[in-house]
């Protein structure tokens, strides 16, 4: 922590404090906080494009009888419930195999799995699009291989499409967040490895009561900035498994999506639920928090 | 896996860690080798390399002037990144050295204006920028993101590494405040602000929803737009379209491999 | 609501973009028409043609054509509807038909109407109706998706059948047909996404109705059209002759290698079908099969599209008189779009032209575009109403239910019940 008592006075600090935030502040203030307080006038409002008229709390009550925001509801959950704590199990692993001490080709490898961070969406769904395809790369060497007798339609079956999301996702953050935990346990003291390690304890159980714990702070923070991201989907379910079309992959931010341009437009309730997920992502992130707190 | 032999458990990391290198490398292959292969040769899933890459890229350039949107891109990753450098790394230093309880208030809602959705914000956001007359500018598409809080909580925490002597020692010779941030804390931080870079970088040149809206003009298009609507056409042309792809994650990939290096270095502060 | 009055937050937006310094200006000549069309190869390129033409005799109008994905392209013209923020929109926009009544209706006067401006007499009838509201009617038509059964005779004639054998059949006999033509060529008869739902829209038209009736009330259970074409897509896939492909690439995809005996699609599809240059001579055409219940017809239509005027367009009146000039009048440009890019315009006049009439190797000779025609005449005029996106959607989440065997009488219910709470 820096010590900053003994900078000046408090007039002093006030206007270099403003200073250096206002920029920024004036920034989110015109882009984020206006057009949050405006979208959050509009759910108060429902209607057909233009024609649009005040409601009051009609868009809430509206919600629990809409039988498709449950579907997305529940399918955002799953690929919460399920992506997440996947991708950080495999990031944590592989962070720990990188960071083996002589390990070679560390540097190779390292770039290898943070790869997949950088490229585009556009690209990268249009290449999973085929790779899943029905006649695409991996029903053929599924097929090959003997694993499967009847080719998968993975992009349309309720199950399967599911997986590709999930799979996809995986696929790019998995790196990104390896990287985290990567720099954070270069921070880790070797020797008290060292000492575990003559203390003859297991490399399981230095994983899972040295790494883990040290890095704490960083896995609540992947785990969060993961989670947002999750409840946020929407770029995969639809471009890669035609979500716009079927529902097996809808997810909350695609049926805004949808209520918005795809349906007769209706903004005030496609801004209703857009604040379920910011609800949602408020209450996790502090029963994170929470949980992360408590065992301190 | 208990004590287990020392070979056999780095045999088993590597045999993991190169099928996983594997596995996140493949695609970029696979996208390879259909920007040098025919419409057909790729549905029909060829895995090898084809002769089509001159074709396809002729036919890229006829649909669109590659090198504008080429630029359009850049323009807006570059000029975007270094604003949004400047702007949200300022604030995250002066929410980690002036700390106050107004500013600590005004950091908690910064951070919960992560979670609302774009799509929420897509609508008003577009009056706004209506009103101002600015549509259709390359302006309209970078100012909203120059101010990121994801950015802002990054710099602060990367800012709590910063040595508070180094501080100390520039007011002793008298700098003023903004000259501590811009001679002493930016050259210090130089990782921080590369690994800041390439997430930026990467976002914005990637971007896609918000551009698409703003920007009318066929002039002022960008790379993933291009991409976008080659893709949606009633007979797509996939060799076409993987020259594409091709082109749109070469920068990335430039930008990230030149700083590699700093970026590791840079995460390692932020975590800290 | 008012958008337009200047808040303090904007002109706070405003300061700072001119402050950057870094604003591109567009500049704007006196007389120049802005579009907003998506396929580079197909309505994109008609509309610099129909522009090139309007310039040669009004070379004070020229035209900006800009070029978008179809989903971007409805995702832009709603979010600026729905801001108020019209300035930037273009003069023209092309919507796909199924969208056009959504649009007319979400944001009246947002569109101008062309009645009285233009002489939609000379147009096919059921486009018209599309674009009609309250009377007035919006709009001017452009291509067709009337819908025809592309074939290949060579595989079909190895299983014992001739090109007589396949005009104006049912979907029963289509697959009595397919379940010969796999045994003899080992080939599926068609290609189908299970989770698309646009056969079972093509054989609901076919059958003369849709999920809403003419006053555009939910028109579900009960709707002979839509059951008969719920059992037919059922049956077609328990007959085992389809071969199943996900997304569009992969279905034409199956035409191009030759795993498939035919297809069933809007006539737009020609050209992918005849992009295979070595099954040249192998395709046929014949008419749509039908349902077989009583006023079920061999023609249908999947998608299409047309020409909208923007009201707040600042070249309005340039724009209508271009699309009356060329594209209401000129059938020489009708000729040619057929010619060089395969579209199928709705204009009555234009079918008297040679290219209507031009045999075509490809299809052994057949005058294919002489045939889309005719059949464009019986397409039956549906009124898709303003909730054709939900109901697509209530009915594509019934279709895995559809395949397990669910009885076609609960599917309508809960399509019915999803749509009855989602149009309120």
């Amino acid at each position: 922590m820096t010590t900053v008592a003994r900078t000046g006075s408090r007039r002093y600090r006030e206007l270099n404090g403003w200073f250096f935030v206002g920029p920024s502040i004036a920034l989110i203030g015109v882009f984020m906080a206006y057009p949050i307080v405006k979208s959050l006038w509009l759910s108060l409002h429902s209607g057909q494009g233009s024609v649009m008229k005040f409601v009051g709390a009609g868009n809430v009550e509206r919600l629990f009888s809409d039988p498709i925001f449950l579907i997305a509801l529940t399918n955002t959950f799953i690929f919460l419930i399920v992506q997440v704590p996947i991708m950080i199990v495999l990031a944590l692993i592989m962070a720990s195999c990188l960071n083996m001490p002589n390990l070679r080709f560390r540097g190779i490898l390292r770039t290898a799995v943070f790869l997949p961070c950088v490229t585009s969406l556009v690209a990268y769904s249009v290449l999973f699009k085929s790779m899943f395809s029905y006649d695409g790369l991996v029903n053929s060497i599924l097929l090959k291989l003997g694993l499967i007798s009847e080719a998968i339609p993975w992009l349309s079956d309720p199950f399967w499409a599911k997986v590709v999301v999930i799979t996809a996702i995986t696929w790019r953050w998995t790196g990104y967040n390896m990287i985290f935990y990567l720099a954070a346990m270069q921070n880790i003291d070797k020797s008290i490895y060292e000492a575990a390690r003559i203390d003859g304890i297991s490399a399981t159980r230095r994983f899972l009561s040295i790494t883990v714990p040290m890095l704490k702070p960083v896995i609540l923070f992947t785990t969060v900035t993961s989670t947002i991201g999750t409840l946020q989907l929407f770029d995969e379910p639809m471009n890669i498994t035609n979500g716009l079309i079927s529902d097996v992959t809808l997810t909350l931010s695609l049926y805004i999506y949808k209520l918005s341009f795809r349906y007769v437009p209706n903004f005030g309730y496609a801004a209703t639920v857009s604040y379920v997920i910011v609800v949602l992502v408020a209450i996790l992130a502090f029963v994170q928090f929470y949980a992360a707190r408590e065992r301190d | 896996m208990k004590n287990l032999p020392e070979t056999i458990r780095m045999a088993c990391t590597y045999v993991f860690l190169v099928l996983m290198a594997f596995l996140s490398l493949f695609p970029f292959v696979w996208m390879m080798i259909g920007a040098t292969n025919t419409n057909t040769d790729v549905t029909k899933g060829k895995i090898s390399f084809g002769s089509a890459f001159f074709d396809n890229f002729a036919k890229l350039s006829e649909l669109f002037d590659v090198g504008q949107i080429f630029l359009n891109s850049a323009k807006i990753a570059i000029v975007g990144s270094f604003f949004t450098l400047l702007i949200s790394s300022m604030a995250g230093y002066g929410f980690e050295i002036f700390r106050s309880a107004l500013r600590e208030r005004v950091y908690q809602a910064l951070l919960l204006s992560m979670m609302v959705p774009f799509a929420a914000l897509m609508i008003p956001l577009f009056t706004l920028l209506a009103t101002a007359d600015v549509l259709d500018t390359h302006m309209a598409v970078i100012l909203p993101a120059v101010a990121s809080a994801y950015i802002i909580f990054y710099f602060r925490q990367s800012t709590k590494a910063f040595p508070s002597e180094l501080r100390d020692a520039a007011r002793v010779d008298g700098l003023k405040e903004w000259q501590i941030f811009l001679f002493v804390y930016v050259p210090v931080m130089r990782s921080t602000y590369a690994a800041a870079f390439i997430i930026v970088f990467m976002t914005a040149w990637n971007n896609f929803l918000w551009p698409l809206i703003v920007l009318q003009s066929n002039e002022l298009k960008t790379i993933t737009l291009a991409i976008s609507s080659l893709g949606s056409s009633y007979s797509p042309d996939f060799g076409v379209i993987m020259v594409a792809t091709v082109l749109a994650t070469l920068p990335t990939l430039l930008v990230f491999f030149a700083m590699q290096r700093q970026f590791v270095q840079g995460m390692l502060g932020s975590v800290k | 609501m008012n958008f337009t009055k200047r808040t303090t937050l904007s002109m706070m937006a405003g300061l700072v973009l001119a402050s950057t310094g870094l604003m591109t200006a567009s500049a704007v000549s006196a007389k120049e028409v802005t579009v907003w069309a998506w396929d580079p190869n197909f309505n994109i390129a008609i509309m610099k043609e129909a522009g090139a033409r309007y310039t040669a005799k009004h070379p004070d109008v020229t035209f900006k054509i800009v070029d978008m994905a179809k989903a971007d392209v409805e995702q832009k013209l709603q979010t600026q509807l729905a801001s108020g923020a019209t300035k930037s929109l273009p003069d023209i926009v092309l919507v796909e038909d199924y969208n056009a009544p959504k649009y007319l209706r979400s944001f009246p006067g947002a569109f101008e109407p062309l009645s009285g401006k233009i002489d939609h007499g000379g147009f096919a009838k059921y486009k018209v109706d599309l674009m009609t509201v309250d009377g007035k009617v919006y709009g001017l038509p452009f291509d067709s998706g009337v819908t025809g059964m592309f074939y290949r005779k060579d595989l079909i004639e190895k299983a014992g059948f001739t090109e007589k054998d396949m005009q104006n059949i049912t979907w029963d006999r289509y697959i009595e047909i397919g379940k010969k033509v796999e045994a003899a060529t080992g080939k599926k008869m068609l290609a189908l996404d299970p989770s698309d739902g646009g056969m079972v829209r093509v054989m609901m038209q076919s059958g003369g109705r849709w999920y809403f009736d003419k006053d555009g009330k939910l028109d579900v259970k009960g709707n002979a059209a839509l059951k008969g074409a719920l059992e037919a897509q059922a049956k077609l896939f328990k007959s085992g002759i389809v071969k199943q492909t996900s997304g569009w690439v992969e279905w034409v995809a199956a035409l191009n290698k030759g795993d498939v005996a035919s297809i069933t699609s809007g006539v737009w599809i020609t050209g992918s079908v005849k992009a295979e240059k070595s099954q040249s001579g192998l395709w046929r055409v014949a008419p749509t099969p039908s349902l077989g219940t009583p006023g079920s017809v061999n023609a249908s239509n999947l998608g299409g599209s047309s020409w909208y005027v923007l009201a707040g367009g600042k070249e309005k009146a340039a724009a209508i008189d271009f699309l009356n000039e060329v594209w209401a009048k000129d059938v020489d440009f009708y000729q040619n779009i057929l010619d060089g890019r395969g579209a199928v315009g709705t204009l009555t006049a234009s079918r008297g032209g040679k290219a209507y009439s031009a045999a075509d190797p490809f299809f052994g000779g057949d005058k294919v575009w002489q045939s889309f025609s005719d059949w464009m005449a019986k397409v039956p005029s549906v009124n898709y109403g303003m909730f054709t996106g939900e109901a697509d959607a209530a009915m594509a989440s019934q279709l895995p239910a559809l395949m397990q065997g669910t009885p076609t009488d609960k599917i309508l219910e809960n399509i019915h019940n999803q749509l009855a709470t989602q149009i309120k």
